[in-house]
């Protein structure tokens, strides 16, 4: 079964293919290009399913197809595939849910008669190719090239709408602060290359090996030591993945993204393109293991985002913004499980995640398409009579995004808790995270409910409401696959059953630490680097470790269901109240974002813009103008030369007579003639 | 009408200072190199001596057949330049084809 | 028998007169036929300059030279009457210092 990975690089290049089809022959088509995407996303997601069961049965591959630059310069550039435990996993959730949005897009875009439908199509098939090679990388540049792409097709869809104002203001947003990170990344790139001379991820080659071997043999790079070299290169290239993963500061483009298509927010804003942020430093977890410092600034930015996003959540009035708040909170967890060096727990959370915010996207797509495309969560109500399946996947994905019993959230989100906590207990500092965590625990068990209760319960508010549109198979078919997900997709990694009762159902857990040892990928190695370099061990509270988990995993369903247990209170009347307004100033300092927005566009305007004119004054004036001086010396000296001819023939003889007499004064004088 | 001659005025006599001037410099080189004494023609009647070479005659004192290719450059030269002041005089004139 | 000489540096003395008088003119004088005059001067106090040498070397070819010189320089005034006369009728002055369109 080996030679399945032969077809691997079709996985990317069939989507690419639905691109092209969708770009050059979509308006001929009768669905306008869906179903060459769903065709390539159908068959990507298949392989990725072979690629996952052949990677079960032990087999992975990490081989290069092009060199760009040969090794042996001073750095190689290579094209290549690495497919271990980690990719085959995200490639599947990639492609599972590019393919499910593609078929809820036959429903929100087609049915609801959208134009441009070509280009919707083409930008959908680019992003899922690029997200699908970016999975697949074996390099770090490769993994920037298709960083990048992703951000352009980000770029391109959420400006889809381009007629109106909203959209290519927001794409733009989104594009700049993404780039402004991805600036970054890419200097944190040409750093990687220039110290280790090559960017591979896996392997004894490959930069991490590298670096681990530099780090025990006490070299310096530049006049840094080894470690503080690392974390200036760890910090550059997380840059980048906070601003993929909008985590703050640079998460202000998140909200504004929601302009765009909610197909697009599903698979883009929420389970994929703003996974890459995260998806990239695991990939790289045997470098950042190796930099205590970084984990936990990651920690740190990781719990900080979870609450500071959750409180704006709390908020919000349009049900699309309470999810953006929502997913820049979770992101904030798997980096703050990367921070803790839980690399499993963070990888479980961005599957399950995945899954439940996508279907709770493609839930508000439903209901947006009810509603004649209004958002605003004061408008619904009482629509779980009206739109039963819509209800109940909505409502599987809510109770999974609180973290509520048995749902898939719970156990992730508890897995992070309880990493952070026992590895908080040797490291002090890291429990503040875990506090602050915490918090969002409640927070976001708040807001998850007040927004299914405005939605769908209650009184509806408005005709619209009353008499939703109808939503058909193409719309109900994805959102019941991913609820079904949202449900059981957390029985994989079922770490507290195990560690209470020694039953052996971890399985994501086993499965990570199943990487082949010559690429050093496995979760047991990173294990180990932690415990060596990080200082990362694991701690107990009260001397016994099931006590850990049962106050650990106790405590965090408690604060969800308190939170949860209060947003229904509040929100279930027929009428209900605009309890968040009652906050005052702290409900205008919320819904204001904190003055995230403002602050950048004074640091853009009055900051650099003034900087940048003050660099071009020296440009212009100092720099051109010794330019500008050197020619108009040569201008003015010709200028002023030509008046020597006059036209008139005695002053030209006056000239010769006296270049005459001047030559044979110097030659009498240094001829010695006198 | 004619006028009593008058000595030119109108131009800039300063600029022939520069003539003066060259001619001081050549004065002061030529009077203080130093010349031999010159040797001299033979004597005899240069001016006969080219007239009977001239006509091929034997008569002249001095060997002067050397002279004789000048005139015929001269006569050529003279001629040519006689033609072209004529060309250069004429009014330009409506060429028919 | 050799004459008593005149010293060859007054002869050179004398054509170096007469080429600053020819040139003094060319400098100061705006007629243009007086300019061709001028130039004549110059012409022949060259012609001096070679007869003096000729005799102060006894080589006849610089007598033969004199007379190219000036036969050329019959022939040169010849085409400069002729070139004053197209001037004057582009012109229409024989002022070498109205002249000036080949400048700047």
């Amino acid at each position: 079964m080996e030679g399945v990975f032969q077809f691997a690089p079709a996985i990317a290049a069939l989507p690419f293919v639905s691109f092209l089809v969708a770009l050059l022959a979509g308006k001929y088509m009768p669905k306008k290009g869906a179903l060459a995407g769903i065709l390539a996303t159908g068959i990507s997601l298949g392989l990725s399913l072979v690629v996952l069961a052949v990677v079960l049965s032990g087999h992975t591959y990490n081989e290069t197809l092009y060199t760009f630059v040969d090794a042996g310069e001073p750095f190689s550039l290579t094209f290549g595939l690495l497919i271990d435990q980690l990719s085959a996993l995200m490639l599947v959730i990639v492609s599972l849910i590019a393919f499910l949005v593609h078929v809820f897009s036959l429903g929100y875009m087609n049915d609801e008669g959208e134009m441009g439908l070509p280009r919707y199509y083409a930008s959908l098939g680019l992003f899922t190719a690029s997200m699908l090679a970016f999975v697949f990388s074996d390099n770090l540049l490769m993994a920037f090239i298709f960083f990048e792409l992703v951000g352009l097709c980000s770029y391109l869809l959420i400006g889809f709408w381009f007629r109106r104002d909203a959209p290519p203001s927001a794409a733009k947003k989104a594009f700049l602060v993404t780039r402004f990170g991805d600036y970054f990344f890419l200097i944190g790139v040409v750093g990687v290359l220039a110290t280790f001379g090559t960017a591979q991820f896996a392997g004894s080659e490959g930069f991490p090996a590298l670096a681990e071997a530099a780090l025990g043999a006490g070299e310096t790079f530049y006049g840094f030591g080894a470690e503080t070299w690392f974390s200036i290169l760890g910090l550059l290239v997380l840059g980048g993945a906070l601003g993929k993963s909008a985590q703050f500061p640079f998460h202000t483009w998140l909200p504004d993204a929601m302009e765009g298509p909610t197909p697009v927010s599903a698979l883009i804003h929420a389970a994929t393109m703003v996974a890459a942020g995260v998806y990239l430093i695991a990939r790289m977890y045997g470098f950042y293991a190796l930099l205590p410092t970084v984990l936990a600034i990651i920690a740190f930015i990781g719990a900080f985002t979870a609450l500071f996003a959750a409180t704006m959540g709390v908020v919000k009035n349009e049900i699309k913004q309470v999810l953006a708040y929502s997913t820049i909170s979770q992101y904030g967890y798997m980096m703050l499980a990367l921070g803790a060096g839980s690399y499993v727990a963070a990888v479980f959370h961005l599957t399950t995640h995945a899954f439940f915010k996508a279907l709770l996207f493609l839930g508000a797509g439903s209901v947006i398409i009810a509603m004649h495309h209004n958002e605003n969560m004061w408008d619904m109500g009482g629509l779980k009579d009206e739109m039963r399946v819509t209800y109940l996947t909505f409502l599987a994905g809510s109770l999974a995004l609180a973290g509520i019993f048995p749902f898939a959230g719970f156990w992730s989100k508890d897995e992070v808790l309880f990493d952070t906590l026992v590895v908080g207990l040797e490291t002090p500092l890291l429990l503040v995270a875990y506090v602050m965590a915490l918090g969002a625990v409640f927070l976001t068990g708040f807001y998850t409910l007040r927004m299914v209760m405005l939605t769908f319960h209650g009184k509806p508010r408005t005709d619209t409401a009353e008499n939703p549109h109808g939503v058909r198979w193409n719309v109900k078919f994805p959102l019941v696959v991913l609820g079904v997900l949202a449900v059981v997709a957390g029985f994989i990694n079922m770490v507290p059953v195990e560690k209470l009762t020694g039953a052996n159902v971890s399985f994501l857990s086993g499965y990570l630490a199943d990487a082949p040892d010559e690429f050093l990928t496995s979760s047991a190695h990173y294990g180990e680097l932690l415990e060596t370099y990080a200082g990362y061990e694991s701690g107990v509270l009260a001397g016994s470790e099931p006590l850990t988990v049962l106050l650990g995993g106790g405590l965090a369903l408690a604060l969800a269901l308190a939170g949860a247990g209060l947003g229904v209170v509040l929100y279930r009347a027929d009428e209900p109240t605009r309890h968040t307004e009652k906050l005052g100033g702290l409900h205008t300092l919320l819904m204001n974002n904190y003055y995230q927005d403002e602050y950048q566009v004074w640091l853009a305007e009055g900051l650099t813009a003034r900087v940048a004119r003050a660099a071009d004054t020296f440009d212009q004036g100092v720099i051109d103008g010794v330019v500008n001086a050197v020619s108009s010396v040569s201008l003015f000296s010709g200028d002023r030369l030509r008046r020597i001819q006059t036209g008139v023939v005695t002053n030209y003889a006056a000239i010769i007579t006296l270049s005459l007499l001047a030559l044979i004064v110097v030659f009498a004088v240094l001829g010695g003639w006198f | 009408m004619t006028t009593r001659p008058e000595l030119h005025r109108e131009t800039n006599k300063l600029i022939g200072v520069l003539a003066l001037g060259l001619f001081g410099v050549l004065a002061a080189v030529f009077l203080t190199s130093g010349f031999g004494t010159a040797e001299g023609f033979e004597t005899g009647a240069i001016t006969s001596s080219i007239g009977y070479a001239m006509f091929n005659l034997d008569a002249g004192s001095i060997d002067s057949e050397g002279f004789l290719v000048s005139f015929i450059l001269i006569a050529l030269v003279l001629d040519a330049a006689l033609d072209g002041s004529i060309m250069l005089a004429k009014e330009d004139e409506e060429e028919d084809y | 028998m050799v004459l008593a000489t005149v010293p060859v540096e007054y002869y050179l003395l004398l054509s170096a007169a007469v080429f600053c008088i020819g040139l003094f003119g060319i400098l100061t004088r705006r007629n243009a036929l007086v300019f061709l005059m001028s130039v004549e001067l110059m012409l022949n106090a060259a012609n001096i300059n070679l007869v003096a040498f000729a005799f102060y070397w006894e080589n006849l070819t610089g007598q033969v030279f004199v007379l190219f010189t000036m036969a050329l320089a019959a022939a040169e005034v010849a085409i400069g009457i002729g070139i004053i006369l197209v001037l004057y009728r582009n012109f229409n002055d024989v002022d070498v210092t109205e002249a000036t369109t080949l400048k700047w």
